[in-house]
């Protein structure tokens, strides 16, 4: 039960349940309903269900929504389907949040915590046994896509490399790198300031905490909010009328705005960072399109490339950018995975209980991956690419690490992630 | 490169938009969410009421008011739309501009269409066929034993008996499931085994000479699905549209937004275009209300194809007052009486829209274009009530091809 005048508390109160016209259209694109019978799907326990709530979860299945956002996506009236299934389930389990629900939400401090163990912590990941206690004590499936835990973070890397002293001609930048470029995904924070500093710009990198989304997809909104604010406040340090880019579809799109669409977080400062927050692949593409993107010494790369939109970046609403941006690159053959979403949906498929479902939905993206890579893939988010690898075997990177390669800045083939 | 921004994914910008980008346009699609296609029969109607029963549409479309889109467009442009989607889609929409047929629907009325897709054409009504319908216990969209009844009760335009029957099948889309619905179904029907092991059921329960009509859900994906339930079956096998969702028009639209994006078009859904900017003379750009910010399209050339007050595109306020809601443009078809006491289906304010000029310009009701590089296509077009005439999807076909044609020429 939510207090009223609270975002929660309105939001359950119909916003925008009553421009549903019961087309069906959502039902029949989310990914999960398609593979479980255990879930109804979106109109169900979205806009139906809604009304019969009063402030409590009448509807358990609600748990199995992966929160993906595809409903909102394909809503023709503009409910806020997954939104409104997300407030629900946090309402819903507020009394009874699992354990295993909290750790994996703490970025941080798993990031934190696996750092400098790293090569022990990724040797008990690899470890079948204590895969198994954990998923028997904490409810992590023991075969999930866990992230690789590195030796070293991007701030380390920051710290410890000769920043570029050539001029900036294209002005300054701020890079924000969220939990996962800094912990899990090094080496695509490394590879997208390199792209962005050889196109002439300067990057600013300041001291940022976690953005709080693996909280909130888990329903705890309280600690959420609270995070997202202070990430605010660390990106607001840095001078305020520059661009902030992001490499993570999650982490930039919490703060573009599920902040502000879930846990209503409506603070001028938020949406002020909100509008600068650029994708890379998005920034990048308008750089072309603007004809400031010169691609005419882009090294050829005579490759055919799976390629997979996530949920996250779908949820953007900012097209695929990364299509557009690879298939600049000379011999560079993209094809989509022509699905929605990988199964993992931030950490739904890691939870022992909704693995199997996962695979399912992620199935039309592996066999996409597999019938078509010759060595690699692509997607945007981290969390997927550890799902698409984890599934297929087959390297999944970020799209950057082929423009990086194309500019002469790493050899072929592309390095595997890191 | 020469470009356009395209709003709307419904059939009408979906056919202008790979028009467009075939051609060699830069082409982005800006769209809230997916168009209307998901939620029609998958038939492609041309005009079925007039405001009785048409046998050939084109022909009919001169005898429409003067205000009709397709007194706009005339017959060659109709004839040019309904030629490009048979174009895309090849041998999966099958008919003839000139001929309508008649079809069973769900509750066994006849329903005059015109391109039919291939999955269906064994339903078209002949003189003396018999059907026999087949319903499942957990379908609850589609009732075989009403379908029949309703059938047996009809004949043909010139008189001749329509025979049918129903059988009612126990087997749900997955098993247990006590609820199945049609893109369960479809969804079961596209893997071969499930196909074999109804087919196991069914084939005793037929007589000779009988088409076997299902409800609308012979397989999500797989093309071939329908033609394997017929040699299965050895009978010839036909779909009856089901209320939405409708697998029908979902693989219509499966296979137009594929057809878009190979053209090139860039396509960036999710989001209402909430903005515009001009000169006075041009839309500059529209802006798409993406997340955290409104993101500003540039283009040459606009196509506005938002549908109609189903999609937002015109509002009614409690006043009455009629706008449509990005452009603000003038309206045609305003006046008192909007609504009245009269049949719901068939009220005037249908009939308000976006008048365009031969070319499918924007005009206003003095023929006058606030913007000279603003088309619009689709259900937006004043003149028409497209769901009571079925004219809905010929409009959208013929007005996007003669609006992407319009800029093509750099009209
Ligand atoms: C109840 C009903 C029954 C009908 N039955 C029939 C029939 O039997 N036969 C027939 O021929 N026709 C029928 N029609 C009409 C037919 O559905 C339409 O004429 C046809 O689908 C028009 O297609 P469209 O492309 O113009 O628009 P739509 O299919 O409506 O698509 C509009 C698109 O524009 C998008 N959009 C709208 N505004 C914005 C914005 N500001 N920014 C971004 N995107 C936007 C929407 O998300 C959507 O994707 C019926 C219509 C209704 C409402
Ligand atoms: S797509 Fe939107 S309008 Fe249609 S059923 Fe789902 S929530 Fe309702
Ligand atoms: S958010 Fe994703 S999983 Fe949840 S209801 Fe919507 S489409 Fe389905
Ligand atoms: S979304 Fe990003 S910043 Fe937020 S927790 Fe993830 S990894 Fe950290």
């Amino acid at each position: 039960m939510f207090e009223p005048d609270t975002y929660e508390h309105d939001l359950l109160n119909r916003a925008s349940l009553d421009h549903c016209v019961k087309c069906t259209i959502c039902e029949t694109q989310c990914p999960v309903a398609a593979v479980t019978p255990l879930f109804s799907g979106p109109k169900y326990v979205g806009p139906q269900a809604e009304r019969f709530r009063h402030g409590e979860s009448v509807d358990h299945s609600l748990d199995y929504c992966s929160s993906c956002g595809i409903c909102t996506h394909v809503c023709p009236q503009g409910v806020h389907i997954a939104e409104l299934n997300s407030v629900a389930r946090s309402a819903m389990k507020a009394d009874h949040m699992p354990l295993r629900d909290q750790l994996i939400s703490r970025t941080t401090l798993m990031g934190m915590t696996m750092t400098p163990l790293a090569p022990v912590a990724n040797a008990v990941l690899r470890f079948k046994p204590a895969l198994v206690a954990v998923e028997k004590v904490v409810g992590i499936h023991r075969n999930a896509a866990m992230p690789t835990a590195h030796v070293q973070t991007l701030v380390g890397w920051l710290r410890s490399r000769t920043a570029p002293k050539n001029p900036a001609p294209r002005g300054k930048l701020i890079f924000f790198h969220g939990c996962a470029q800094n912990y899990f995904e090094v080496e695509t924070g490394i590879k997208t300031i390199e792209v962005l500093e050889h196109l002439g710009f300067e990057v600013i990198v300041p001291k940022q905490g976690c953005c709080g989304l693996p909280l909130q997809s888990n329903g705890i909104f309280d600690t959420a909010r609270s995070w997202v604010r202070k990430l605010v406040a660390q990106l607001r340090e840095a001078p305020q009328d520059l661009t902030i880019i992001s490499c993570s579809t999650s982490c930039g799109g919490m703060l573009k705005h599920e902040a502000n669409e879930i846990l209503g977080v409506k603070d001028a400062d938020l949406l002020e960072v909100g509008g600068r927050m650029r994708d890379v692949c998005e920034f990048l593409l308008e750089m072309y399109d603007n004809g400031d993107l010169d691609t005419s010494d882009w090294l050829p790369n005579e490759l055919t490339v799976p390629y997979h939109a996530p949920c996250q970046l779908r949820g953007q609403n900012i097209g695929t950018p990364a299509v557009q941006l690879l298939e600049l690159v000379p011999g560079l053959t993209v094809v989509e995975s022509g699905a929605y979403c990988c199964g993992i949906a931030g950490t739904y498929g890691l939870k022992k209980e909704k693995y199997d479902i996962a695979m399912k939905v992620g199935k039309p993206v592996f066999d996409k991956v597999v019938a078509i890579n010759e060595g690699v893939a692509a997607c945007d988010s981290e969390t997927c690419r550890w799902q698409i690898e984890q599934a297929t075997s087959v390297p999944t990177v970020h799209p950057i690490a082929f423009i990086h390669q194309a500019m002469g800045l790493s050899k072929l083939p592309v390095s595997t992630g890191g | 490169m020469a470009n356009t921004v395209v709003i709307g994914a419904g059939l009408s910008g979906l056919v202008a938009a790979i028009r467009l980008a075939r051609a060699g346009r830069g082409v982005t699609l800006l769209t809230k969410g997916i168009g209307g296609l998901p939620l029609s029969q998958g038939t492609v109607d041309i005009l079925g009421y007039a405001p009785d029963r048409v046998e050939t549409p084109i022909q009919a479309s001169a005898s429409m008011p003067e205000a009709h889109p397709y007194r706009v467009l005339g017959p060659a442009a109709i004839a040019a739309g309904v030629a490009y989607v048979q174009e895309l889609l090849g041998d999966r929409l099958v008919g003839s501009p000139e001929r309508n047929v008649l079809l069973p629907t769900a509750v066994g009325s006849l329903r005059p269409t015109c391109l039919v897709p291939t999955s269906m054409t064994a339903g078209v009504v002949t003189g003396g066929i018999r059907y026999v319908l087949v319903g499942f216990r957990q379908l609850k969209d589609f009732y075989p034993l009403l379908c029949a009844g309703n059938l047996e009760r009809q004949t043909t335009p010139d008189g001749q008996p329509i025979h049918a029957r129903g059988i009612i099948l126990d087997m749900p889309a997955v098993e247990d499931m006590a609820d199945s619905n049609a893109i369960g179904y479809a969804r079961s029907l596209d893997n071969p085994a499930y196909r074999i092991k109804l087919a196991a059921v069914i084939k005793p329960m037929l007589e000779d000479g009988e088409v076997v009509g299902f409800p609308a859900m012979v397989g999500e994906h797989d093309a071939s699905a329908h033609r394997h339930l017929e040699q299965l079956l050895d009978h010839p096998v036909f779909e009856v549209p089901l209320p939405p969702p409708g697998v029908p028009g979902m693989r219509l639209n499966a296979l137009l937004t594929g057809l878009a994006k190979e053209a090139g078009v860039r396509i960036v859904a999710g989001a209402r275009v909430v903005t515009f900017e001009s000169d006075g003379d041009r839309i500059l750009s529209v802006g798409q209300a993406t997340a955290g910010r409104i993101r500003q399209y540039a283009a040459d050339t606009f196509v506005y194809a938002p549908g109609g007050f189903e999609s937002g595109a015109l509002n009614m306020d409690s006043y009455g007052t009629v706008t449509e809601t990005l452009f603000d443009l003038p309206l045609h078809g305003l006046g008192p009486d909007l609504i009245t006491a009269g049949e719901p289906a068939d009220q005037a304010l249908f009939r308000v829209g976006v008048g365009v000029d031969k070319e499918m310009r924007v005009v206003d009701p003095a023929g006058n274009a606030p913007y000279s590089n603003l088309y619009a296509a689709g259900g937006i077009l004043a003149g028409a009530i497209r769901w009571s005439e079925k004219s809905g999807d010929g409009i959208a076909l013929a007005s996007a091809v003669t609006a992407a044609d319009s800029i093509l020429k750099g009209a």
